[in-house]
């Protein structure tokens, strides 16, 4: 390939199925590692499509067995009548027996990155990531290439067509979803969306904020449930890394319904954005509906009161809306779980508010923060602030009767003892936290 | 006379009156009379036309005289504009035909509604109950007469209680040879949307909202349904799968242009037969009741609606790769004989 037209090269494709680099010997098309090949007319491998990958079992290696479960890798050119099948398989129980036997020797070895082990962990990542069937493939395709040490070059093709494989798999989908062929629930949530946004959220959730959770056992494996939270930050990230923390930590990752603010709908994208995700519009009709779906619904009625908290006023509950949340989970029969989000306050530090500039842009609210509106977009990036986030007891409603609800007394009482429940709990976390960034 | 039952369709000469008379021809224990100001394109077997102007006082006579059960009030012109003259047939029209069914002691009058009634509006639920208020302010006149028509209705079933007054809001309808704004809009080849909105929009085959006309005819359903099909599609997928062009529009730039440009001889309205915030907010109708108090279910999901409505706009499509290939045909036929012309010489 590379042919400085000086001296010809080999004329021979190496196992890697890459064009031999030595120089050719005189008066050979090969050089003196591949003098034994036939002609060329014979060789079968020239015929072989770049970036293909496959293993030559009837070719040039094979497997012989020493004694103890010893494998080594046979010479060149010997012709061997193994089946296929069987071949993989010896070879795929070679890799595992050199990966366990690397590490029988030195337990306390970390294998580092680019060891087999490690690379194997990479590539179970990638795996992962693809759906069932495609891994099985993928697997299979892996298993064969990962034969011998793993520095060979067919291992990092492998890798390469993993990779190659998996952004095939991307293009495929974007070229489905410009076709229409994708699936969304009636509340307009679209896994695949989800899917493509989660790293982002993933990385909200562990790297920047580095979110503790306690009490996730009090969130059921099925059924429905009303998740009340507390509201701050500013932005509503609070929401988010409840949810997040919902799918990562508890053993059914359930997704987490929250009902947003009805100023959002207006908005281009983020409406959008927010439905894809599988939120849905804060109103009664939606989230008794969602209840009766037995889906896990999240509330935070501080609503725009309590995130556009001035820090002065940081983790002092608001007043908790009208009561409805607790009238939906009297009409639906669902426990309610109290959260506490500690950490989300001190995301921005928010000094005033201004009227003015709020109704000038038709925001809810205006904050005039530290970083914002002074350093532009620069200001809307959160302090990555440490965050906890605590699930309490849940509050059982079933011991009242749907018509409970319209029992004002009973509502606003439950309204009050939630909130109070809520604020004990971040009375909790604070007492224990030292720093806001380190916890 | 026979124990027939009697049904009055208004408007046959349009496209639902004509469906749903010859759907209604077929039944064995109706007899069908059908009037409307001018005389229906297709003729319909069977059933007994009258020509003659809804809005004419006579109607009173004639309902007495043919004992008629039920009236289906289909006389409506779905244009964009707001006019007097719409205003007059549509609302007016309305007003008068259900005066002179309960001058006539008529048991039953059945009208086609839309769920826009409902409106298209930023804290809409996801589903709309019957009993939410219909908040359609649109400039649209189909929209904004529906909505009149719909509150003058609920006053006048109030008014009285023995007659059976059904509303059926229909959903967005689909189909192969329906031409309502959802259609219009679909069978462009580039299509405006809004920048950053992918309402959730619901649909229906047009040979449902037959079927549930005749449903609310045969049987006693009072009150308002909401009729569509239970799947739900985001609008930006029902554009790809019908094959549309996508122009995302900045959407004040879309209230804009309907607002100021309308007035100028560019009409921008022509490119949006669904008014903007129908193409902004989700509006979708809740289909419980449809399903419980009404009793019936759409035959055709909204998947298969619109795939019949698609196979169909592409086949109008290969009428067009037709006369393509003629045309190729054509030239291959005059190169060949100019050069045999050529060789000639």
């Amino acid at each position: 390939m590379s042919d400085n037209g000086i001296r010809p090269r080999c004329e021979a494709i190496t196992r890697a199925g890459t064009q031999c680099k030595n120089y050719a010997a005189d008066g050979s098309l090969y050089c003196g590692v591949h003098q034994t090949l036939p002609e060329p007319e014979t060789v079968t491998e020239t015929a072989r499509p770049r970036g293909e990958i496959y293993i030559d079992v009837e070719g040039p290696s094979r497997v012989n067995q020493n004694g103890a479960g010893q494998y080594t890798l046979g010479i060149e050119n010997e012709h061997i009548e193994t089946p296929v099948e069987e071949f993989r398989r010896h070879l795929a129980k070679e890799v595992e027996a050199l990966v366990d036997r690397l590490q029988a020797v030195t337990p306390a070895f970390v294998p580092p990155p680019f060891t087999p082990k490690g690379i194997i962990e990479l590539v179970t990542q990638f795996i992962e990531r693809l759906p069932d069937e495609q891994s099985g493939t993928a697997l299979e395709k892996l298993q064969e290439l990962l034969t011998e040490e793993a520095f060979d070059p067919e291992f990092w093709q492998g890798l390469w067509f993993i990779i190659n494989y998996q952004l095939q798999m991307q293009v495929d989908m974007v070229k489905r979803r410009l076709t229409g062929d994708y699936v969304t629930d009636d509340w307009g949530y679209d896994p695949e969306f989800f899917d493509a946004l989660r790293p982002f959220f993933d990385f909200l959730y562990k790297y920047w904020f580095r979110v503790t959770v306690t009490g996730i056992n009090h969130i059921p494996d099925s059924g429905r449930a009303l998740i009340v939270s507390n509201h701050s930050g500013q932005l509503p990230f609070d929401g988010g890394m409840i949810m997040m923390s919902i799918l990562n930590e508890h053993p059914s990752q359930r997704l987490l319904r929250n009902l947003y603010a009805t100023w959002f709908p207006t908005l281009p994208f983020l409406s959008t954005m927010l439905e894809k995700i599988g939120q849905a519009m804060a109103s009664n009709e939606n989230g008794t509906r969602l209840l009766e779906q037995d889906e896990l619904v999240g509330v935070y009625p501080e609503g725009f009161k309590g995130v556009g908290k001035l820090f002065k006023d940081r983790y002092k509950l608001a007043r908790f809306g009208r009561g409805g949340f607790v009238k939906m989970a009297l009409e639906t029969q669902s426990p309610m779980i109290p959260v506490s989000v500690v950490g989300a306050e001190e995301t921005y530090v928010s000094l005033a508010k201004s009227d003015f500039l709020a109704r000038l842009t038709g925001f809810p609210y205006f904050p005039i923060s530290l970083r914002f509106p002074w350093l532009g977009l620069l200001g809307v990036i959160p302090f990555p602030t440490k965050w906890y986030i605590d699930f309490g007891e849940p509050i059982h409603t079933d011991e009242y009767e749907p018509a409970a609800a319209n029992n004002l007394v009973l509502v606003s009482q439950l309204t009050n003892q939630t909130r109070n429940v809520i604020q004990e709990m971040i009375n909790t976390r604070l007492a224990m936290r030292r720093n806001v960034f380190l916890g | 006379m026979s124990n027939k039952k009697v049904l009055l369709i208004t408007g046959v000469a349009n496209y639902w009156g004509g469906r749903l008379a010859s759907r209604m021809v077929k039944e064995a224990g109706f007899r069908v009379i059908g009037i409307d100001a001018r005389p229906p394109k297709v003729k319909v077997e069977g059933m007994d036309f009258v020509q003659a102007d809804v809005r004419n006082p006579a109607l009173v006579d004639l309902l007495r005289l043919e004992k008629v059960d039920a009236v289906c009030h289909l006389a409506f012109n779905e244009h964009r504009q707001r006019s007097e003259a719409d205003f007059d047939l549509n609302v007016m029209g309305a007003m008068k035909v259900f005066g002179a069914c309960a001058e006539a002691r008529v048991k039953k009058i059945v009208f086609k509604s839309s769920t826009k009634v409902y409106g298209a509006q930023a804290n809409n639920p996801a589903f709309l109950p019957e009993s939410w208020p219909l908040r359609g302010r649109s400039s649209y006149g189909y929209i904004r007469y529906r909505v009149e028509i719909e509150s003058f209705a609920s006053g006048f079933a109030k008014q009285f209680p023995d007659m059976t007054v059904t509303s059926l809001r229909v959903a967005n309808v689909v189909g192969p040879t329906h031409n309502g704004p959802f259609c219009r809009l679909l069978r462009s080849r580039v299509v405006p949307r809004l920048m950053g909105f992918n309402p959730i929009m619901q649909m229906i085959h047009e040979d449902d909202v037959v079927e549930g006309m005749a449903h609310a005819v045969m049987h006693d359903r009072p009150g308002a349904y909401n009729i569509g099909a239970a799947d739900l599609m985001p609008l930006v997928k029902i554009l790809r799968l019908a094959h549309c062009v996508d122009v995302p529009v900045l959407h004040p730039l879309a209230y804009w242009s309907m607002g100021v440009l309308n007035g100028t001889p560019l009409k921008t309205a022509q490119y949006f037969p669904l008014d903007v915030d129908y193409l902004r907010y989700r509006w979708v109708g809740d289909l419980a009741k449809m399903k419980q108090s009404f009793g019936w279910m759409p035959q055709h999901s909204a998947e298969e609606a619109l795939a019949e409505f698609v196979k169909n706009k592409q086949r109008s499509l290969r009428k067009h790769e037709e006369l393509a290939l003629d045309e190729q045909f054509l030239t291959e036929a005059i190169r060949q004989r100019r050069q045999a012309q050529a060789e000639e010489l």
